[in-house]
């Protein structure tokens, strides 16, 4: 049996030539070297030694790497599940146009143009036991008995760091803004007419038909929420007591203490679990979205 | 359709031969000019960067149509530890570049990617190096870099804060030492700085090896760290300063720039940092400047007492050539930086003291740079500091574990047991 090629293959693969490079050099090839490595004793200066899975063992033998990835976890949590949320519900809320919803939806986004170091910079100050504006808060409203060193006491420096990632919802409640603004009114106008409450029009219209696109943001805050490092790094450096520590900063104190075996491992790791958690999300919520067009 | 698929091919062709080619450091050579890139965190506001500036300056001008040096700024050392790392795994190792010596910088030495000095530094050259410098920067019989700057971390303290608490002298016992936080604290004044933040805990790290000298003398770290005993009861001290106001409340989690701040500030009245630290006192806190003190830690029972903690901060390493012009044009660069008149002007703009013999004028040194060569001259034995003989990754925990100490989540024993266990792991 002979392969029938499309008659224009030769020009086909030429357009499609410079990408397939682009992709190959920095992305399929960094992928493999990462696995490479995973898989070697390295200090970037002499020749690579072979040790098989040794590096993995290792990462899943020490307490700290077992607590970062359970960080990591929380942060996809956290962004993944919470942070959606809240944009969905300020999403719902402002695509029925309220006074001054133009403004609250500027005022939403705009901290999503500024740097995340920025960010993490300021509330690096606002938690200072010292002289942040929150222990100030406090004392002034008469809970000072809560005042504490917010990054450096084990039991909140995690939902500290947490906290001042997950209120910024702006990237994610324009985009699920855009695609409720998008749904016709005419729905809304005919349930309406059938005695339906705001409630149920947003339940029975509104979240079937943003589904597709709450999915795609929780997929995007998970991956967000596992490769965390930004505002870890700038604010606690995974302390106190690794107790903020994840796996992204944990690669970085190995890629600098030159084990770049133990760091793509944890990279490899990473990568691993993101895939699985981002596939069974989408098979999750995928099969009902699939049955509701289907039922449509 | 010809026509869509040669130009097709032609698209194609012309991205494959323009896509970007890494090209890292590495200086040229055009028509005899000899070009060398030294990325450098000297830099910006660094107290010795106007000197290195001037220096390069003038041996650029002295050296005319042969040798050109370029700075390329870094002024962040994470930033600029982790782009080395990244370059020399690459094997694009500059022309020059600095870098911390601790047993995993040190690891650079392995391979052929670094210039051997160690026949340049065997004639005079080598003569003009502080005794011991070299043989420190010297592994398995071969010099890989040249020792440069050095640092000396005596407890820097506040005259006008211990006066405010009554008090009219340094402690010079342990006991004393209590007694005059308890003082201190009373007048409204944190007696220590501390820190667990950072790549290094600094400030803390500081402090524990000054205790370690203190019980343990000059051979301290001649068995493995976090071995003896002495481990464990250095670490009860050095709880013992994040208990009971010894130190600011942000102290856990702080990074260099908030215990040096409390410092500059007026706050806390003992710190420990090196004389490169002169610059910034001297221009944004000038009252803590003008009552600068330095100290020995204080005598305990069975101890050692007035060590200091002395060693080689910084050191110049090159990138290996097989061009002759370039080696020669690199190790007369570096013979420029480490001539003895030169070295003292940097010593004298920025307060840092070097591996290379020159002598203070004593006009024109600093007063608190001269209790630091004093406390350097004074000492009964130098040790190094802890992250000069533990690889970065324990380092890297050193900061946790004092951390889960000073929160109580881990006794001192604990806490040297957690650091032992890291440092097997990561040998």
């Amino acid at each position: 049996m002979t392969m029938k090629f499309h008659k224009h293959w030769k020009g086909i693969i030429l357009f499609l030539l410079p990408v397939l490079v682009l992709y190959g050099m920095f992305f399929l090839y960094p992928l493999v070297f990462v696995y490479l490595v995973s898989l070697m004793k390295w200090n970037g200066v002499t020749h690579m030694a072979f040790i098989g899975l040794k590096n993995y063992i290792d990462n899943f033998r020490n307490p700290i790497f077992r607590l970062a990835l359970g960080n990591n976890f929380i942060w996809a949590f956290s962004l993944g599940i919470v942070q959606i949320a809240l944009a969905a519900l300020v999403a719902l809320i402002l695509a029925r146009r309220p006074k001054g919803w133009k403004v609250l939806r500027t005022v939403y986004f705009l901290p999503n143009v500024i740097s995340k170091v920025a960010i993490a910079m300021m509330w690096l100050a606002i938690y200072n036991a010292d002289f942040g504006m929150l222990n100030a808060l406090l004392k002034v409203v008469g809970l000072g008995a809560l005042e504490t060193n917010w990054l450096g006491n084990v039991s909140t420096a995690l939902p500290a760091v947490i906290f001042q990632e997950v209120i910024y919802i702006g990237y994610f409640m324009i985009i699920i803004l855009a695609a409720t603004m998008s749904i016709p009114e005419s729905f809304y106008e005919a349930a309406q007419m059938d005695g339906a409450t705001v409630w149920q029009q947003e339940r029975f219209i509104t979240l079937p038909l943003v589904r597709g696109i709450i999915v795609t943001s929780m997929t995007l805050a998970i991956a967000f929420g596992l490769r965390q490092f930004e505002s870890t790094f700038l604010m606690t450096n995974g302390g106190p007591a690794n107790a903020t520590m994840v796996m992204g900063l944990q690669l970085y104190v190995d890629l600098g203490s030159l084990d770049y075996g133990h760091a793509n491992a944890i990279g490899g790791t990473l990568i691993i679990i993101g895939a699985i958690l981002i596939s069974g999300i989408r098979r999750l919520f995928g099969e009902r979205e699939e049955t509701a067009e289907a039922n449509q | 359709m010809r026509k869509p698929i040669s130009i097709a091919a032609l698209f194609g062709a012309a991205l494959l031969f323009l896509l970007p080619v890494a090209v890292f450091a590495g200086g040229s050579q055009e028509g005899g000019l000899v070009s060398i890139n030294w990325p450098s965190i000297w830099v910006g506001k660094d107290s010795k960067a106007p000197a290195i500036a001037d220096l390069v300056k003038q041996f650029n001008a002295d050296h005319q149509g042969k040798i050109q040096v370029n700075i390329e700024p870094n002024p962040d050392y994470d930033a600029y530890r982790n782009k080395l790392n990244a370059s020399i795994a690459a094997g694009q190792v500059p022309d020059l570049f600095i870098f911390n010596p601790d047993p995993t910088t040190f690891q650079y030495y392995q391979g052929d990617l670094l210039m051997n000095f160690t026949n340049d530094l065997k004639g005079s050259w080598g003569q003009e190096f502080i005794p011991g410098t070299i043989q420190q920067a010297t592994r398995d019989g071969v010099v890989k870099s040249i020792p440069y700057e050095i640092g000396v971390t005596p407890i820097w303290y506040n005259k006008a804060l211990f006066q405010k608490a009554g008090i009219s002298e340094f402690p010079k016992t342990l006991d004393e030492f209590w007694q005059d936080c308890a003082k201190l604290k009373a007048a409204g004044v944190v007696p220590t700085a501390q820190m667990t933040g950072g790549t290094n805990a600094w400030t803390s790290m500081l402090w524990y090896t000054q205790i370690l000298a203190a019980l343990g003398g000059p051979n301290v770290f001649d068995k493995t760290p976090f071995s003896d005993p002495i481990y464990v009861q250095a670490a009860e001290i050095l709880q013992r300063m994040y208990q009971n106001g010894n130190t600011t409340k942000d102290a856990v989690g702080a990074n260099a720039g908030v215990s040096g701040g409390h410092f500059l500030a007026g706050q806390v009245a003992m710190f420990l940092n090196g004389p490169w630290y002169i610059g910034r006192v001297k221009k944004d806190a000038p009252e803590v400047f003008s009552n600068s003190g330095l100290a020995a830690f204080p005598a305990i029972n069975g101890g050692h007492p007035g060590g200091q903690v002395a060693f080689a901060l910084s050191n110049l390493a090159a990138g290996n050539t097989q061009d002759k012009a370039k080696r020669a044009a690199v190790i007369e660069f570096l013979k420029w930086m480490t001539k003895p008149d030169n070295v003292r002007t940097i010593s004298e703009s920025a307060g840092s003291l070097f591996a290379i013999k020159y002598k203070v004028d004593p006009a024109k040194t600093d007063p608190v740079q001269a209790q630091f060569i004093n406390a350097l001259n004074d000492a009964k034995f130098t040790v190094p500091n802890l992250t000069n003989v533990i690889p970065a990754k324990v380092t890297a925990q050193l900061g946790q574990g004092i951390g889960a100490m000073a929160l109580g989540k881990m006794t001192p024993q604990k806490f040297v047991q957690f650091m032992s266990q890291q440092l097997s792991q990561a040998q």
